[in-house]
């Protein structure tokens, strides 16, 4: 099998590495937000609450989780497909990691414009929408990047719940033709070739938010 | 032209932070029209006092009544009912100079925009910044920046403004741009409350001038009468100080 053959076979996989990415962002980004939002605004037993969800999802290894919810569940009559295990696993742990940016970006605005926007008039949550979260997520624009980085790597751990990613893929190709240099590198390159258009966006998103006109969130600014 | 109304009325006002009492018994009616300027050393509340005024800070005992608002759970009325500019400015950073001005119109006033960048302009227009409307707060000076505050909290047309040190975080040279701007504001016939160390400004501007220290109003006089012949030992050691 030729290098090229092999780095064809590892691409079949891609799909199910791109799936379960994206749908680990739609649980990554939303509990991030709500998470670190609420962590933020709430006092007392509520917010140790909130943080002992977070802290759930972030002090444990995604691995585990996913062995948890896979094989352990159905234990108990819970079955759920290993698409949507890995993404929620994935998307939660990276998502507990986010919520954290989310609450310092939030703590790190200047006291002064709530105070600005309380002594016009605005009700809070209006001033959540249109004052702190459109600089919380320019803030944060360079951090998400690194998250999404770090989720879509972590998808290669879904190989390991039957699941025929990328990964996947270069076991059962390493299993027809023993030949781990060339599997192994293809693997490798399979992943760079996904990631470091992500790091070349990232980097100019990040050059684009440092620039301070603020024109990036006057958009967002204007949509709400 | 100072009326008969009362806008805001201050009775027998007290706050404590913990065991700090900031506040002690103030009171204070301002007339509309009238201009008061508020001096006194750090720390001797006048800040705390016109914060109070619009809610952004919590007060234990007294009463504040704005044009008859005095219900304390009617905040969004009582503070669109008073504008207030900030040492700091407190501008929006990541929204235009304009979009600075509507927002408040579009968000509580419920303006379509069209009609909040009227507004907006001709507010800018009055503190003569209107060419900078679609900058963003970044790329102006800080005098700059304060007159597009002062327009910010007049897109709301308030029935007063309160102005918490307006002038303090400016290169001199900035000052007078911004005091010529509320003293425009004042011959207008708005009701202003303002902190301020500007003396000069107080002597032009001022119908009354209130000196405070620990919490207190230890006098408050006509600006003639405040700066040739104040009656109060710790006033005169305060003017002496300054002037």
């Amino acid at each position: 099998m030729s290098f090229f053959d092999i780095f064809r076979g590892i691409l079949e996989g891609m799909d199910v590495t791109l799936t379960v990415t994206f749908m680990g962002l739609c649980f990554a980004i939303p509990f991030g937000l709500v998470a670190g939002i609420l962590q933020h605004f709430l006092k007392g037993a509520s917010r140790a609450s909130v943080t002992m969800i977070i802290e759930f999802w972030r002090s444990t290894p995604v691995l585990v989780l996913m062995f948890m919810f896979y094989y352990s569940l159905p234990t108990v009559g819970i079955y759920l497909s290993a698409t949507l295990v890995a993404a929620s696993t994935l998307g939660l742990h990276v998502g507990a990691y986010g919520s954290q940016s989310v609450r310092a970006a939030l703590q790190a605005l200047d006291r002064g414009q709530v105070e600005a926007g309380f002594a016009l008039g605005l009700r809070r949550p209006a001033i959540l929408w249109t004052i702190e979260l459109p600089q919380m997520v320019r803030a944060m624009l360079p951090t998400f990047v690194n998250q999404l980085i770090q989720l879509v790597k972590g998808t290669s751990l879904v190989a390991l719940i039957t699941m025929s990613d990328m990964t996947h893929r270069a076991k059962e190709i390493s299993q027809l033709t023993f030949d781990p240099p060339a599997i192994y590198s293809a693997l490798l390159l399979a992943y760079f070739i996904l990631l470091y258009p992500i790091t070349i966006f990232g980097r100019w998103l990040e050059r684009k938010v440092g620039q301070g006109s603020g024109k990036l969130m006057e958009d967002h600014g204007r949509g709400v | 032209m100072v009326s008969n109304d009362v806008v805001i009325a201050v009775k027998g006002l007290n706050k404590w932070y913990a065991d700090f009492q900031a506040l002690k018994e103030i009171d204070l009616d301002v007339m509309k029209g009238e201009q008061i300027v508020i001096c006194g050393p750090s720390g001797s509340g006048k800040s705390t006092l016109i914060r109070c005024i619009n809610r952004l800070e919590s007060f234990q005992e007294g009463s504040i009544r704005v044009e008859g608002v005095a219900d304390q759970n009617d905040l969004l009325t009582l503070r669109r009912t008073v504008g207030m500019v900030f040492q700091q400015f407190n501008l929006f950073p990541h929204l235009t100079v304009l979009r600075n001005c509507t927002l408040a119109l579009t968000r509580a006033r419920g303006l379509e925009k069209a009609a909040a960048e009227d507004v907006a302009l001709s507010l800018l227009d009055r503190v003569r910044i209107r060419e900078q409307a679609l900058k963003y707060p970044g790329q102006l000076s800080g005098g700059q920046q304060q007159r597009v505050a002062i327009a910010r909290a007049l897109c709301m047309s308030p029935k007063a403004m309160l102005f918490d040190e307006p002038t303090s975080s400016l290169d001199p040279e900035m000052i007078k741009e911004v005091l010529d701007v509320m003293a425009d504001l004042a011959s207008d016939g708005m009701t202003m409350i303002c902190v301020t160390h500007e003396m000069g400004f107080a002597r032009r501007v001022a119908d009354r001038v209130i000196f405070m220290d620990q919490g207190r109003i230890v006098e408050a006089a006509k600006p003639d009468i405040f700066f040739e012949a104040p009656r109060n030992a710790r006033t005169r050691a305060f003017l002496h100080q300054i002037l």
